[in-house]
């Protein structure tokens, strides 16, 4: 039947199933390559796998780790751009929702950065903050900034002036709405463009690595696929997938904290 | 609050025109609702009740004349939407992000509290919110919301969503309250109890009178069903299109205006009234205010009421 429910068990049993089916999948084609050609390293076996591991997390010859060098570079320049890009679209996008003028005033900058691809313009980055970590916190918040901030704008034009006079006859000042009433109402929907914005993001700044970085994930996935070394790459873009993931659950998780209602609404 | 001259007033309308371009709506409309009056507005779709709701509101003032309430005491201009005012929309009148207790408690919260108060004092503000949630929950109970305080206006039927909404405008006693079509979404049985729930709160303005206070709670509601506007108001005003302009020297429509106002009868709440007996006033309504064919001088039906 169509959208017909399934059990718990029968919807794990699935999840499990496709699991195993790619893992299976990738022991046979790894198998495979390795009878055509035994130093394969494009498909490494579980063993080379196990030794990728062990190269990125033992200290090599100048006593790093890479994957705790990677890990704190690449995190640092993440959280800095993203936490500068969500505050900077957020405000943008509630005085641009408040205030009329400063809407008809912002839009044009906005809607031509939100097309500009940011991997592209690239080099712009680079001549104009060199290829430190101001670079890439600018990149990545220019990158995200626009679809926050057009998510918030039209957020608030979404409030029914209803909620708003109410407020008013409240004995709400302007800021009150402001803080009470529009904030409240808009987090939800910013929460979720947050998470939207993740993915992005991680683009932006794996690209940037690739090309100018000297550590970090884009650098060492570059540096050892010249090398042929998948079994450092293919945990290395495991991992990233896992710290997206994660980074997406906890903002679910934050959302149905801060505004239960929201998610009740939605069901 | 004693009742007294300078304090016996709900709303004055002064010579209320509007019109969009060409289309007049309102015209020389004067309306005084004192202290304690369910008014209920009724009138022929089109006829402005909209316009002048808004007006009264204050997010779309008149293009001519005065709408006055009481401002921190004083006769002022309502010219935005402010405290003295109250509001009751037919649906978007309670904020889905907050329980029924915290809607309830938020009028107090803004009208009493300051923002850097609550930022800055979090033990006074614990205090006065503790306070404040406790009023709520008073006001609830006595709408017949107490099991109901914490579930979310998305878990309420919409009987139970328009209660809170009411509560929410009440408990600030402002000096005038706007229903605008209250209960048009809900059905018949519903209906019934709300407009109880309105004639509780007249019988508080009643006490009130006796012992020489200022009743606590004046409105207008809104509505194009008859037989509540009957029920629940204590003086019917009739807004219409319909009446004799030509013979105050216009050759076009130059708008609506108050065309019917007279006293209606006065029911306890739990008095279930004969509707056969609105029969008389109903066709004295659809004959004065409804009726295009028939024009009358605009004064004809306006018996003010004695307290006027």
């Amino acid at each position: 039947m169509i959208r017909g429910p399934i059990s718990q068990a029968k919807s794990i049993l699935l999840a499990s199933l496709s699991v195993a089916l790619l893992l299976l999948g990738y022991t046979w084609v790894s198998h495979r390559q390795h009878q055509v050609n035994p130093k394969d390293t494009t498909i490494p076996s579980w063993g080379q796998l196990a030794d990728g591991v062990k190269k990125f997390t033992r200290p090599d010859r100048k006593e790093e780790r890479w994957i705790v060098e990677d890990s704190i570079a690449t995190g640092r320049r993440f959280f800095y751009g993203i936490g500068l890009g969500v505050m900077c679209g957020f405000v943008l996008g509630m005085l641009m929702g408040c205030f009329s003028s400063l809407e008809a005033f912002l839009q044009p900058p906005i809607a031509l950065l939100a097309k500009v691809p940011q991997t592209a313009a690239l080099a712009v980055y680079f001549v104009v903050f060199g290829t430190g970590l101001s670079m890439y916190v600018a990149m990545i918040s220019l990158g995200i900034i626009p679809a926050l901030a057009v998510t918030v704008y039209l957020a608030i034009k979404d409030l029914p002036s209803e909620m708003l006079d109410k407020a008013y006859t409240l004995g709400a000042s302007h800021f009150e709405v402001a803080t009470e009433v529009v904030f409240r109402q808009v987090l939800p929907k910013f929460i979720d463009a947050v998470r939207l914005a993740i993915g992005p993001a991680i683009v932006f700044l794996i690209a940037a690595e690739m090309v100018v970085g000297d550590v970090g994930f884009g650098y060492r996935i570059r540096l050892q696929f010249k090398l042929t070394n998948m079994n450092v790459v293919y945990p290395y873009l495991v991992m990233l997938a896992f710290f997206g993931f994660a980074l997406d659950y906890g903002l679910r998780f934050l959302q149905a904290k801060l505004c239960s209602w929201y998610q009740r609404d939605s069901k | 609050m004693t009742l007294s001259d300078e304090n016996n007033f709900g709303l004055q309308c002064q010579g209320v025109s509007h019109w969009f371009g060409e289309t007049k709506v309102l015209f020389d409309l004067n309306l005084n609702v004192h202290a304690g009056q369910f008014l209920s507005l009724i009138g022929p779709s089109g006829c402005g009740k909209s316009t002048l709701l808004r007006a009264i509101l204050g997010t779309h003032p008149p293009h001519r004349g005065k709408i006055l309430t009481l401002q921190n005491g004083r006769l002022a201009n309502a010219d935005r939407p402010g405290r003295d005012r109250g509001i009751v929309y037919q649906k978007y009148s309670l904020y889905p992000f907050l329980t029924a207790l915290d809607n309830v408690a938020l009028g107090l919260k803004f009208d009493q509290t300051t923002t850097a108060f609550r930022w800055l004092n979090w033990v006074g503000w614990g205090k006065k919110r503790r306070e404040f949630r406790d009023r709520a929950a008073a006001f609830l109970d006595k709408v017949g919301l107490g099991q109901a305080m914490h579930l979310y206006p998305s878990q309420m039927s919409g009987g139970m969503q328009q209660r809170v909404a009411i509560a929410q405008a009440l408990i600030m006693e402002p000096e005038i309250i706007l229903l605008d079509e209250p209960f048009g979404a809900l059905d018949e049985a519903t209906r019934e109890e709300l407009q109880e729930m309105l004639l509780q709160f007249y019988e508080e303005n009643k006490v009130a009178m006796a012992e020489g206070k200022k009743p606590p709670y004046t409105l207008i509601i809104v509505t194009h069903e008859l037989n509540e506007a009957i029920r629940v108001g204590d003086r019917l005003v009739g807004l219409s299109q319909y009446w004799d302009w030509k013979a105050d020297g216009h050759d076009r429509s130059p708008g609506a205006t108050v065309v019917y106002d007279k006293p209606a009868p006065v029911f306890r709440p739990d008095e279930r009234p004969d509707y056969e007996l609105f029969a008389d006033i109903r066709q004295d309504i659809r004959q004065v205010v409804y009726n295009p064919k028939v024009l009358q001088r605009r004064d004809e039906h306006v018996n003010l009421s004695p307290t006027s």
